[in-house]
């Protein structure tokens, strides 16, 4: 016993930093909370003596007519997201498996990982541009080939598939990576093993190589689904204007203008809060799935 | 006992230096300015040797005192002034200069962003300095954050300072519109803040035309709003530009739609509404102008005038930066806003395509009525000032000076505000507090016409002196000035604001009260939902209709309960 504790003290040495820095970030701030059940003004402080109001801010979110909507759009966006977050990069990741000249599958790895260290607010800058319907690449395409201008960032219809297909561009070739990662882990001797029983490319792919990935596709499916809720703040703010609040104002933005810029701490905080709940119900649902489906824990 | 002096040695280093580099980044400003002003502190005149007496409305502080503030620093001050004011920066200039070697007191900036007060990078940055209680000296706020400093006892009574020391011509300044600007910031009697005097007049509307666009199609200045659109319609159809290409739009507008450039507002009140102002209705009581029946027309106007393709697609995502590039390349021929617009953004159209030729006109309504031209309060900034602050009459004096400054009898107009030998920048905007007399402007004008029936200009003084040097070095063929000759030239804006003068059509927002609980709460996110739902129905993304959906809407979300407030506000001064 002594001995096992001995050994396994360096491991939480090591995991010591994120715990602080979880506390300090996201444990100590929701004390906070509190603020969504006042009439904050921000210049009394925190401590300071604040008015109580019970449920008021709650009351006031529910009867904003954008509340309904923004929460619609955070739910579709992130589902959108996730869904193609997680098929995009598993297909991708077979057919770079299939390829046997490795420097062709390197250099294609590295290319598709790139866009994921860009900051959108890079990205916005450079899709605001591609985008454009007057002068803007993609719309001079689609206006040689005879098509009518597409408004991407500004009509309601375009702007959340915009925001998914640009997401999903940004980051599938990381999760290909991973899930490389997991087909680099499978017995070599089983696809031999297959082709001596006359199974074809297809047949070794569905019956070997998905498979072999369950467990990782499973746990990224866990993993993602903690961000049902989150839609992505720093794409939304740097792509969406007025216009399109209705498409694609998601619950981060929304904080953002009531908090940030109007000064409604409390609305702002209650929002916040609300989503929270919202969000650890829908995780310990599918962590249950997981368990109960996938027989996977975390803990 | 060696061993423990060691540590804890280095560790009172340590957190010595890191209060001194916490603490350098504030001071690091002010001295620079400090020993500034000794190199150049000779060369000066007047200041007063007299030193801190009470109540001298300019008297100097001996030794100097340090104050705070924090700024924006618009597009004009980046892009216009600072490039044509080479060795001054924001924390080293002019004004910073004066205010130092005249009075004492020695200025820096806590932090500032780029934008303007309005922008929302300000606000954002504002409201988290407000909540984390680590006020600069001295604060910019507008009237609802000014009121939660008050109400949370955060910053100085200036009352009594204000009586004390404002000077002569600053109570002048103060009091020309009668009480409405010092009232704003008076809370219960007490005065919370000196108020960022502004004029009202400022706020009137004209409409911006390219005459030479004009000219071109053979089209006379708009009469009437019919007028108007169809002048919308030659622009996008006829090539005003001349370049074979249909690449034109008409009107410059922006995402923010209520601006003193490329606005709304001059076009709305053609159609009698007259939207993001209190005005008085037929039955006395007063009524936020975007919610009356009149706006729909308006809206269902540009609505119209966005499918023609008159308004830029892209409008509901540009700012006014991005839309002053489209006037700066020749594509827009028609811009509402205030008498200034020549010296941006048109002057940019004007320097790359000489022949384009801005021309203010009235602007002009649907109807055979008259349309009245909204001049919105326009005090709407306060400079408050942080409680603990040793000298909070200092902010007076900088008030004192910078008036004085530029609007006294002595004034050095030319030198710290437009001077000429920096292309007519606007340096006034180096100092951290900038009001203005109010009528300063149509006066200058007035006299400058005045001197030219005469033919004689020996008669004029002071500011309209240096505004006809400019008009002169314009004729001389210093195009830099053009904007002078828009505004105060023979056929200069301002005949447009003697004709609303004359004709009465001049309509003063009504309410200019401390702002009411519940606009405290909910104004800001009724301007939101406002905007969203005009630029979507511009954009023909709902129906116009949708209108009175939205009228319902604000009403329910405390518009009704605002109005009701601003109503017994209304009443209680009427008495």
């Amino acid at each position: 016993m002594k001995h096992r504790r001995k050994r396994e003290l360096p491991l939480h040495l090591m995991i010591l930093p994120s715990m602080i820095l979880l506390l300090c970030f996201s444990y100590l701030p929701m004390g906070g909370i509190i603020i969504a059940f006042q009439k904050f003004i921000p210049a009394k402080g925190l401590f300071g003596k604040q008015k109580w109001i019970g449920f008021d801010n709650f009351i006031y979110l529910f009867q904003l007519p954008n509340f309904v909507s923004v929460l619609w759009n955070t739910l579709f966006i992130a589902i959108m997201k996730i869904i193609l977050g997680l098929l995009i990069p598993i297909v991708v990741a077979i057919l770079i498996n299939e390829v046997k000249n490795s420097a062709l599958k390197r250099s294609i790895q590295t290319a598709i990982y790139l866009p994921h260290f860009l900051s959108w607010v890079v990205l916005g800058g450079i899709f605001i541009d591609i985008l454009a319907p007057g002068d803007g690449l993609i719309n001079q395409i689609i206006k040689a080939f005879g098509g009518q201008p597409i408004f991407f960032l500004g009509d309601n219809k375009w702007f959340p598939l915009t925001l998914i297909v640009t997401e999903s561009w940004k980051s599938f070739g990381y999760g290909t990576i991973v899930y490389l990662a997991a087909i680099t882990g499978i017995d070599l001797s089983l696809y031999e093993a297959a082709q001596v029983d006359g199974a074809n490319r297809w047949n070794q792919i569905w019956h070997i190589t998905l498979p072999g990935m369950r467990m990782v596709i499973v746990l990224l499916m866990v993993l993602s689904l903690g961000n049902v809720l989150n839609a992505g703040f720093d794409q939304v703010f740097n792509l969406y204007s007025p216009p399109v609040y209705a498409s694609g104002d998601i619950i981060d933005t929304f904080v953002y203008r009531i908090g940030m810029l109007e000064a409604q701490f409390g609305v702002a905080t209650a929002v916040g809060l609300f989503k929270s709940v919202i969000s650890l119900t829908l995780i310990s649902v599918s962590y249950w799935f997981a368990y109960k489906f996938a027989d996977y824990q975390l803990f | 006992m060696e061993k423990r002096i060691i540590p804890t040695g280095l560790s009172a280093i340590l957190i010595g230096g890191l209060l001194l580099t916490a603490c350098s980044s504030q001071t690091g400003v002010s001295s620079s300015t400090v020993s500034s002003t000794g190199e150049t502190g000779s060369v000066v005149e007047t200041g007063n040797s007299a030193g801190a007496e009470d109540a001298d409305p300019f008297g100097k502080y001996e030794p100097s005192v340090k104050m705070t503030f924090a700024r924006t620093v618009d597009n004009d001050l980046n892009d216009n002034i600072l490039p044509k004011t080479p060795g001054e920066t924001i924390d080293k200039n002019r004004w910073l200069d004066l205010y130092s070697k005249d009075l004492g007191i020695d200025i820096s900036y806590a932090w500032s962003v780029r934008g303007g007060l309005n922008d929302d990078a300000y606000t954002q940055k504002l409201n988290v300095t407000i909540a984390s209680g680590d006020l600069p000296d001295v604060l910019i706020v507008n009237r609802t954050q000014l009121k939660q400093l008050a109400e949370s006892d955060m910053i100085v009574d200036m009352t009594d300072y204000y009586d004390q020391y404002a000077s002569k011509l600053t109570k002048e300044v103060y009091n020309s519109e009668g009480p409405g600007i010092l009232e704003s910031a008076t809370f219960d009697g007490r005065l919370m803040a000196v108020p960022y005097a502004d004029a009202s007049v400022e706020s009137t509307q004209y409409l911006w035309l390219r005459k030479d666009w004009l000219d071109k199609l053979n089209l006379e200045p708009p009469k009437t709003m019919q007028d108007l659109r169809k002048i919308a319609s030659a622009f996008i159809t006829l090539d005003p530009d001349g370049n074979g290409k249909n690449d034109t739009y008409a009107m410059a507008i922006t995402k923010n739609l209520y601006n003193g450039a490329m606005g709304v507002e001059g076009f709305f009140a053609g159609y009698h509404s007259y939207p993001n102002m209190w005005v008085k209705k037929d039955d006395g009581t007063l009524a936020w102008g975007s919610v009356l029946p009149e706006t729909k027309d308006a809206l269902r106007a540009l609505s119209e005038m966005y499918q023609a393709g008159e308004i830029d697609p892209e409008f509901g995502i540009k700012d006014g930066a991005k839309m002053a590039e489209l006037v700066a390349a020749g594509k827009l021929g028609i811009d509402f806003g205030e008498q200034w617009n020549p010296m941006y953004p048109l002057i940019s159209n004007y320097q790359n395509d000489p022949t384009a030729d801005w021309v203010g006109y009235p602007i002009v309504s649907a109807d055979d009525k008259l349309p009245k031209v909204p001049q919105k309060f326009r005090t709407q900034w306060y400079y408050a000032v942080r409680k603990d602050y040793a000298n909070p009459e200092a902010v007076v004096k900088l008030i004192n000076l910078h008036l004085e400054k530029n609007w006294g009898e002595n004034n050095e107009f030319d030198h710290y505000y437009m001077p000429a030998e920096n292309e007519g920048a606007g340096v006034w905007k180096f100092s951290p507090v900038t009001p203005a007399p109010t009528n300063k402007n149509l006066e200058a004008f007035n006299e400058i016409q005045k001197a030219r029936k005469l033919g004689d200009m020996s008669i004029l003084k002071g500011e309209p002196a240096i505004i006809q040097k400019n008009l002169e070095a314009f004729y001389a063929g210093d195009t830099t000035q053009w904007g002078w000759e828009k505004i105060y030239g023979p056929d200069g804006v301002f005949n447009a604001l003697n004709g609303y003068i004359e004709n009465g059509q001049v309509m003063r927002e009504e309410f200019v009260g401390a702002p009411t609980p519940t606009m405290v709460d909910k104004q800001s996110s009724l301007r939101t939902m406002e905007l969203e739902m005009f630029v979507r129905i511009i954009m023909g993304d709902v129906p116009v209709d949708e209108f009175d959906k939205f009228v319902d809407n604000w009403n329910a979300l405390g518009g009704a309960q605002m109005t009701k407030e601003v109503n017994e506000w209304y009443q209680s001064v009427k008495k």
